[in-house]
Formats: structure tokens, C-alpha cells, sequence
């Protein structure tokens, strides 16, 4: 079962059409990457993803259910989590309140308790703040625990905004660019941190990305967009030297030379490429081994007090 | 157990339990303050009177505080709420020549914190899909055309004669009504604290700052606007239930046309001066209007003393809003987080930590990030 699926994914805004009958597919326990230059559409299919944009055709499935339509709280609500281009959190609040605040929908009691403050209201703030300080130690951000966000460095920023993310409890993560503003150094940590956070959270990831390292250190598998359209899909390795992805993000015409000799020969021609809507056979062997090890996730999540992955299951 | 105290103050600088010397300064710092909220009331039923309506003042800043502070959203028609309350309170009560019965005083006060909060709801209905100047229009117009219309209906308005709203025999005293206004402005305040530590504030916060972060975030930012226009507008209606029964009428004179426009402008100043998403600041923002508005004999007692007593008299429907442009000028352009930054500092000390005037948070203040990022 897939855990987020895109089928034929249309979005027009006027007489452009920013997205082209995209399809994809992210597995459970899977980090896939979206790459493609800019206004390919990689922000825009999230956005459709996450039900800040209706998709003009096509849908989205989470878990095998429809959720095209859901507006974006919903959608937050069921799982699906996901970071800004831009720093998306409070800005006139400290980590600790933003990281309170994306716990929103897992606060467990209602606005009218709340304003009656009465003791389960009290209690729940209690743990949602113990929540909120263990995943700033695990983030190592524990010392902006009481600073506003305004002030600190953008690099910080994005690492905060990956924990409100995770603050929002999620079963799948959609990361927009989580390396921007960050070194080679940084970024090679944040590489580690994601495939931590998989190991010890169970979480799905789906990531746009252009720092190439990163992409090929983490993710399983990767879609290309150029225009709208898929352009290519494929492990790591394989798309990194697809002539037309080279040839999309340079600009003219395909290197055959740089094609030919850097493509290795077990890899299958570029033509040859499944089209996304049939079920992929996605050939790295880097895969079998972590969706083999899919047991330790549901082993006690070392930070999260609620198993939430298995509770979820349960519950659907 | 006194070594020890000892040893625990010097440690911690910052101990929020002051020694008995901390405490005793600060109780000779408080104590003008509580001789002024309560002897002087007491004392005198001009100023019993006076200070009611500043307590009224202080509700409806709270009221804005909710709505223009933590969500993000201007009213220039909340005069419309106070007057619903009001009306509401009176009518439902309609106590005729006779002092109102408890039971039904009570019910009267709840009523009309329930028909102001529905009538935010609608508006807030209405304002879901603008914002900025579109709101600050249609907000004006709500206002002003809500009032004309409703509280100006004959049956409504004792026939142009006022409802009468003869206040309960047990805080019939000026000093006593101006105790039972300050617990109405306790529960007004406890909600806006239960507000503000809890999902409830920080999802308001959160869709003021940025709608599609507080959706990412899971904020139903649709239903959260509504909920803050109707808690502010519920707390307007209480203020406006304890108006009727402070002026023991029921008047629509008091809320319509330019008295009505003068009373949103001077609401929304309150918010202001008193510094966005500042409990405390705007409480005392809305105590200072009260305070040198035309009903209260502060300002006329100044010019009385410095000969200038005609020329008040003369002019002191124009003083106030004089004083609040000037004063919203200085806000705007000098200092953004308003009476609440400039009193933070005392307000710090009085809870427990050491004077300073430098913040150790380290941020240029509250009110000034969120005054910032407040689009009105």
C-alpha cells in the first residue's frame, strides 16, 4: 500500500499549466525526491498535495483514500506534514511556542475547555510542552528553546521548521527544500538527520531538493520534473546521469557523450523507463534491505510518546 | 530554613519568590495603585462612578485585544456589540421603575454576551473572505448600520425614551457596582489568559501571522476566525450589559451616529496605544480613555484647577479624541509595542524579577514583534 499516491495530477492557473498529468508514488517508510529546475512545479504539486491547491484534474490518495479535496487543516490532521520554501512558522513567536503550536491538532482537548481552563487542559499543555522540549534536544536546538524566531539565522530556521513539522505528529513529511541556506557541512548532517528521523520515527519523507549529495545520500527513489511533466523517474544514481534531466537543468540539447559514459550498463535506457502509472518496478538494491527492516520502526519510537504509526493502523 | 532562603536568592537571580525585603518593596509600590483602584471609589461616588466606566473601558479592550491583538483583525463597528449587549441586557431584564431581580439581572448579562457573540459570528461570516482595508470598511459600515437599524426600532428603545435598568438592590452603590464591573472585568481577563496558554491563542496567533502556515499547522483557519470575532464579541456584550445597567438606561443615542463612530474609533485606539496582543497594555489604555473621556470630571478638575475650566467645558466632547490622535501618532511612529512595552518592565519587576530595563529576553519586546506583523 502506498502511503501517498498522485495520479494524474493537472493544475491550470489561467492559460498556464503549471502541472502536467503528474503521477507519483510514495511508498511507506520511502524517502522519494522531487528535483527539477526552477518552476518546474515541484512547489506547486505540493501545494496540491496538501490541499492548499485544487488540482484542476487528477487525485490524490493517502493511505488508498481519496483526499484531493480536503482543505489543508484536514489533511495536517490525518498525517500528512510538510515544510515551506520559506520558513513557514510564527514569526512573532519563540521555537518553543511554534513548536507548541504545530501540536495543534494533537492538543486533545477542545476550544471550550480551554477557555474554561479546566485541569485536563492544564495537564495536556504539560505534555505537550515535554513534547515540544524532546524534540528540540533531538533537533540539538534546545538553546532557542525561550528565543523569538525572528532573529535567528536561516540555517536554524530550517532545522526548527523540520521539528514543527514533526511537532504536527506526521505519518508522511513533505520537505520543500530543506537544505536551503545551508553549507555542504550542514547539509551532509541533515542527510544523516532525515534518515535518523526515519529509523527512530517510522516517518515517510517526500522531498524537493537540488543540493544532488543530499539527494543521492537519502532518497530511494526520485521523480524529475521540467515543465510540469514528469521528465524522469528512477533511483538516485540512474536520474543523476539521465541525459534529459543533464540536458533540463543545463540547458540544450542532451549530452550524448556524458550520457553514454557516465550511465553504467546495468541501467536501463532512458526510453525504457516504466511510466509512473503502472506499478514501478524500482530496481535499487539500496531499497530491499530498509523495507526489509521495516520491523524496527514499529519497535518504541525512542523520542515520540505515542506510537502513532501503529495507532493510526489500528484506527483506519 | 533562613540560611537556606538565603542561599537560594543568591543563586538565582532571578528567583520568581522575592525575600521579604523584594516583597515589601513591592507592596510599597502597590500600594498607591490599590488606594486609587479601591479607596478612592470608595471615597467618592463621582469617581465610583467614573472608575466603573473605565472598568467597562478595560473590558472592551480586552474584547479588541482578542480580535485585533492575537487574530490579526481590525473592527471599526464595535460599538455595535457594546450597544447589542447593552440593549439586550436591558430589554431582557426590563426592570421597569423597580430594581432588577438577581436571578433575571444575571440572566440578563449572559443574554447579552450571547447576542453580541452571534452578532461577531455573522460579521466575522461576513469577513472571512477580505481583509485590510476591505475589513476596516465593511467592519465601519456593520457598525454604524447595525445600530442605526436595530437599536433605533421602537420596541427596542423604550420609544426613543430609553429601557430603564435599575440596577440589582445588592450593588445598587456606585461602589458597589464598581466592584461587580472589576469581576466582570476578572472574567474577561481570565478568558483572555485561558486564551492565550492555550491551542485556542496560538492557533488565532498563528493564522494572524500566516493562514497557510497555521493550516499547515492544522489550524482550521476558517472556524478559528469566527471563534475569535465571536469571543470578542461576547466579551463586548458583557461589557455592554454591565453599561446599561452602570447608566441604568438603555439609550440608542449612546451607540449611534457619531456617538457610535466616536466609540469604535476610541475602541480601536485603545488597542493600539495600549500595544497589539498586550493584556495589560490595552487594560490600561482602556482605564486612560475612560478616564479623560466627556463624562468623567478628571480633565475638568485639571482645567478647573489651571483657569482654563470654561474652555474644557466648552470643548470636551473634542479633548479625548484629541488626546487619542496625538497619542496614536506617538504609538505609531515612536513605539510600536505601546503602553505594554513601556510597562513591561514594572510589570516584570512586580512579578518577581530583578528591575531592568533592558529585556532579558532579548527581543525588542512583545508588543513590538507583534504590533509589527499586525495588518490592519
Amino acid at each position: 500500500m502506498s502511503v501517498l499516491e498522485v495520479r494524474d495530477l493537472t493544475i491550470k492557473f489561467g492559460g498556464l499549466t503549471a502541472i502536467d498529468g503528474l503521477n507519483l508514488r510514495v511508498d511507506e517508510w520511502e524517502i522519494v525526491g522531487l528535483m527539477g529546475p526552477n518552476g518546474a512545479g515541484k512547489t506547486t504539486a505540493f501545494n496540491c498535495i496538501t490541499g492548499f491547491y485544487k488540482p484542476t484534474h487528477g487525485t490524490v490518495y493517502y493511505r488508498d483514500r481519496e483526499v484531493t479535496k480536503l482543505p489543508p487543516h484536514r489533511k495536517a490532521a490525518l498525517g500528512i506534514g510538510r515544510t515551506f520554501q520559506n520558513v513557514g512558522m510564527v514569526k512573532s513567536e519563540t521555537a518553543l511556542e511554534n513548536l507548541l503550536t504545530a501540536q495543534h491538532t494533537r492538543a486533545g482537548y477542545g476550544s471550550l475547555q480551554a477557555i474554561a481552563g479546566v485541569s485536563t487542559v492544564r495537564q495536556r499543555e504539560k505534555e505537550l510542552t515535554a513534547h515540544a522540549e524532546a524534540i528540540l534536544d533531538l533537533l540539538g536546538l534546545a538553546d532557542i528553546r525561550d528565543r523569538r524566531i525572528g532573529a535567528l539565522p536561516y540555517g536554524t530556521l530550517k532545522l526548527l521548521e523540520l521539528g514543527c513539522a514533526l511537532a504536527t505528529d506526521p505519518d508522511v513529511l513533505l520537505l520543500d527544500e530543506p537544505s536551503s541556506g545551508m553549507g555542504p557541512e550542514e547539509s551532509d548532517q541533515l542527510g544523516e538527520r532525515l534518515l535518523n528521523l526515519r529509523q527512530e520515527l517510522g516517518v515517510t519523507m517526500l522531498l524537493i531538493e537540488h543540493h544532488v549529495p543530499l539527494v543521492t545520500a537519502v532518497c530511494d527513489y526520485v521523480y524529475v520534473l521540467n515543465f510540469g511533466k514528469l521528465l524522469a523517474e528512477g533511483d538516485p544514481d540512474h536520474v543523476r546521469n539521465h541525459p534529459e534531466v543533464v540536458a533540463a537543468y543545463l540547458g540544450g540539447e542532451a549530452p550524448d557523450a556524458l550520457a553514454q559514459t557516465e550511465t553504467p550498463e546495468d541501467e536501463p535506457p532512458a526510453d525504457e523507463i516504466a511510466p509512473a502509472d503502472a506499478p514501478v518496478q524500482r530496481k535499487s538494491a539500496a531499497r530491499a534491505p530498509r523495507k526489509a527492516t521495516g520491523a524496527t520502526k514499529k519497535a518504541p519510537a525512542k523520542k515520540t510518546p505515542a506510537k502513532r504509526a501503529a495507532a493510526r493502523k489500528e484506527a483506519s | 530554613m533562613a540560611v537556606q532562603t538565603e542561599a537560594l536568592m543568591t543563586t538565582t537571580v532571578t528567583n520568581r519568590r522575592p525575600g521579604p525585603s523584594r516583597l515589601a518593596a513591592r507592596a510599597v509600590a502597590a500600594a498607591p495603585l490599590v488606594a486609587v483602584l479601591f479607596l478612592l471609589p470608595l471615597k467618592s461616588d463621582t469617581f465610583g462612578h467614573v472608575a466603573a466606566y473605565a472598568a467597562i473601558f478595560v473590558m472592551v479592550g480586552l474584547s479588541m485585544n482578542v480580535l485585533t491583538g492575537y487574530t490579526g483583525q481590525i473592527s471599526l463597528g464595535h460599538q455595535a456589540f457594546v450597544g447589542l449587549g447593552a440593549l439586550t441586557a436591558a430589554n431582557v431584564v426590563s426592570t421597569g421603575v423597580t430594581p432588577a431581580d438577581p436571578f433575571t439581572f444575571a440572566i440578563g448579562m449572559l443574554t447579552a454576551a450571547a447576542a453580541a457573540g452571534a452578532a461577531a459570528l455573522l460579521l466575522g461570516a461576513v469577513a472571512l473572505r477580505i481583509r485590510g482595508l476591505y475589513l476596516a470598511l465593511v467592519t465601519l459600515v456593520f457598525g454604524s448600520v447595525f445600530a442605526d437599524a436595530i437599536f433605533t426600532l421602537p420596541s427596542l428603545n423604550g420609544h426613543e425614551a430609553g429601557v430603564s435598568a435599575y440596577r440589582p438592590t445588592f450593588i445598587s452603590s456606585e461602589y458597589r457596582y464598581y466592584l461587580f464591573a472589576l469581576a466582570m472585568v476578572a472574567i474577561c481577563y481570565y478568558i483572555d489568559v485561558r486564551v492565550r496558554k492555550s491551542k485556542v491563542g496560538r492557533g488565532l496567533v498563528a493564522l494572524r501571522d500566516n493562514e497557510l502556515v497555521a493550516a499547515a499547522f492544522g489550524v482550521d483557519v476558517l472556524r478559528y476566525k469566527l471563534l475569535g470575532f465571536t469571543i470578542s464579541g461576547a466579551m463586548a456584550g458583557l461589557a455592554g450589559g454591565v453599561f446599561a445597567f452602570w447608566s441604568q438606561e438603555f439609550s440608542d443615542k449612546d451607540f449611534t451616529a457619531i456617538a457610535g463612530f466616536n466609540l469604535a474609533l476610541t475602541f480601536v485606539v485603545v488597542v493600539v496605544v495600549g500595544g497589539l496582543a498586550n493584556r495589560g497594555g490595552v487594560m490600561g489604555a482602556g482605564a486612560f480613555f475612560a478616564l479623560v473621556s466627556p463624562i468623567s470630571p478628571l480633565l475638568q478638575w485639571v482645567a478647573d484647577k489651571t483657569h482654563w475650566g470654561t474652555y474644557y467645558g466648552n470643548n470636551k466632547f473634542y479633548i479625548a479624541n484629541v488626546i487619542g490622535a496625538v497619542l496614536l501618532l506617538q504609538t505609531v511612529i515612536l513605539n510600536p509595542g505601546g503602553l505594554g512595552q513601556v510597562i513591561r518592565p514594572f510589570a516584570r519587576w512586580f512579578a518577581g524579577h530583578p528591575f531592568t530595563l533592558h529585556d532579558p529576553d532579548g527581543d525588542a519586546g512583545v508588543g513590538a514583534m507583534e504590533g509589527s506583523s499586525v495588518r490592519a
